[in-house]
């Protein structure tokens, strides 16, 4: 990668392995993983390293915390299983524009939500709303959940991100507005990305006024983030760009 | 395998007889209660001491560990075997969820305070350290480092500082404390490798 950085990002591997970045910095060093196989590897290794510190410190704890695991195990909905897993090819830069993550958190009114699902979808997508089959079930569940949070991220162009996550359901219903067009052949995918992985979490049909019609992420977990990057159209196992936008999620 | 309580007594699963972590986390991305419960037996200390390591506080220790546990019942499907041993997955979601919690916590303290009483405590990490062998091994891979590769891993490891602190912590430049880090797990990596 040619990208000037302001030390070599290479260093940061040791530091990333033991957890030892704060957020600004482990953003930066995340991102610049999904394009440095190299880094990846030795991050790997590195944190392998790291993670045997632990058994210098094992201690039993207390026996009541088993049963309570395994209660609320037994009672929590797990992630569905990655779409894919194949390595992530090397690098496919189109996209140059590289743009801070802004976070607007706002609890928003059942109004607002459903403003907001309204303004991004289709007369189609509307209709499927009206609860007939799974998906707008799983929206619907979303928007209506007691702690439905909204967020929006901003480009510097002008384009958003606006997010309704529901920290109850694990999910989220992710619309974009004003998204640069693609050229043929090439689409934007959302990914759920935490500390040196992403998942793929569909592609973002076409736009209608320059809005997307609303689309779901389940399986969430406190920390994730979600990324989107330019893919070839029929999706990519592991983004092959940096994200137009990322979004954290609240812990 | 039984297991005490309320649940009847089923046909035995494939999980029963699997003593693989990593086999044992495909049962549990697959939603397997006992091959969980399995799971929690064979970590549930590894958890709990690295956290309680990190946080101290006995009370959030254990709530963190639930947090872990869960995490790992909830994320087991991402667990890819092609990146990480289990057990290094699950030590990185105990580190985590441990740094989390104490940086949100003690950044406020740490402002105040500058230099944290309790320092580096490398003392402490060595007399925690069981007669198991694996504890004995990295003790004598941390007595392998220098000094000051072993106080750059052990502060940011065992008590969740970044890499800017530990340089401040240390006195010395940061870019010395991020090649250090990084140098030590080398080092680390290598002499746990090699036993
Ligand atoms: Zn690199």
């Amino acid at each position: 990668m040619n990208r000037p950085w302001r030390s070599d990002p290479h260093t940061l591997a040791g530091a990333y392995a033991l957890d030892a970045l704060a957020e600004a910095d482990q953003i930066s060093f995340e991102r610049h993983l999904t394009g440095c196989e190299a880094c990846r590897q030795e991050t790997d290794g590195l944190r392998e390293a790291a993670g045997r510190l632990a058994a210098a410190t094992a201690v039993a704890p207390p026996p009541a915390l088993r049963a309570a695991v395994l209660a609320e195990a037994a009672r929590t909905r797990q992630s569905v299983p990655p779409a894919g897993r194949a390595r992530r090819s090397p690098t496919d830069r189109r996209i140059t524009m590289m743009l801070p993550p802004r976070l607007a958190v706002a609890v928003a009114g059942f109004a607002m939500l459903l403003a907001l699902a309204v303004g991004a979808l289709t007369v189609n997508t509307a209709h499927r709303l009206g609860l007939a089959d799974a998906r707008g079930n799983q929206i619907a569940a979303v928007l209506s959940a007691p702690d439905a949070t909204m967020m929006r991220a901003h480009a510097s162009d002008g384009a958003t991100a606006t997010v309704v996550m529901s920290h109850a359901e694990h999910t989220l219903v992710l619309t974009t507005a004003a998204l640069p067009a693609l050229p043929e052949g090439r689409a934007y995918e959302v990914w759920v990305m935490g500390a040196g992985w992403a998942h793929p979490a569909g592609l973002l049909p076409a736009p209608h006024n320059g809005m997307t019609a609303p689309i779901v992420v389940p399986a969430l977990g406190a920390g994730d983030r979600i990324g989107l990057t330019v893919e070839p159209s029929s999706g990519s196992a592991h983004p092959t760009g940096p994200p137009v936008i990322m979004l954290n999620l609240p812990a | 395998m039984a297991w005490p309580g309320d649940r009847p007594a089923r046909p035995r699963r494939p999980s029963d007889s699997i003593t693989d972590l990593a086999a044992l986390l495909a049962y549990v991305a697959r939603g397997d209660e006992d091959a969980f419960a399995t799971v929690y037996d064979r970590t549930s200390a590894t958890v709990f001491g690295l956290v309680r390591r990190v946080l101290r506080d006995p009370a959030q220790s254990q709530e963190v560990t639930q947090e872990v546990m869960l995490d790992l019942w909830r994320t087991a499907s991402r667990f890819d075997p092609g990146r990480a041993t289990a057990m290094g997955w699950i030590t990185m979601l105990a580190h985590r969820r441990a740094v989390d919690r104490v940086r949100s916590q003690q950044a406020a303290a740490r402002r105040e305070h500058g230099r944290p009483a309790d320092g580096p405590d490398y003392d402490v990490v060595a007399e925690e350290v069981e007669s198991h062998l694996d504890a004995e091994r990295v003790r004598r891979c941390l007595d392998s480092l220098t000094e000051l590769q072993r106080e750059s891993v052990t502060l940011a490891y065992y008590s969740g500082y970044t890499y800017r602190e530990v340089a401040s912590l240390l006195g010395v430049a940061v870019g010395t404390v991020k090649t250090r880090m990084r140098d030590g797990l080398i080092r680390l990596r290598d002499c746990l490798g090699e036993q």
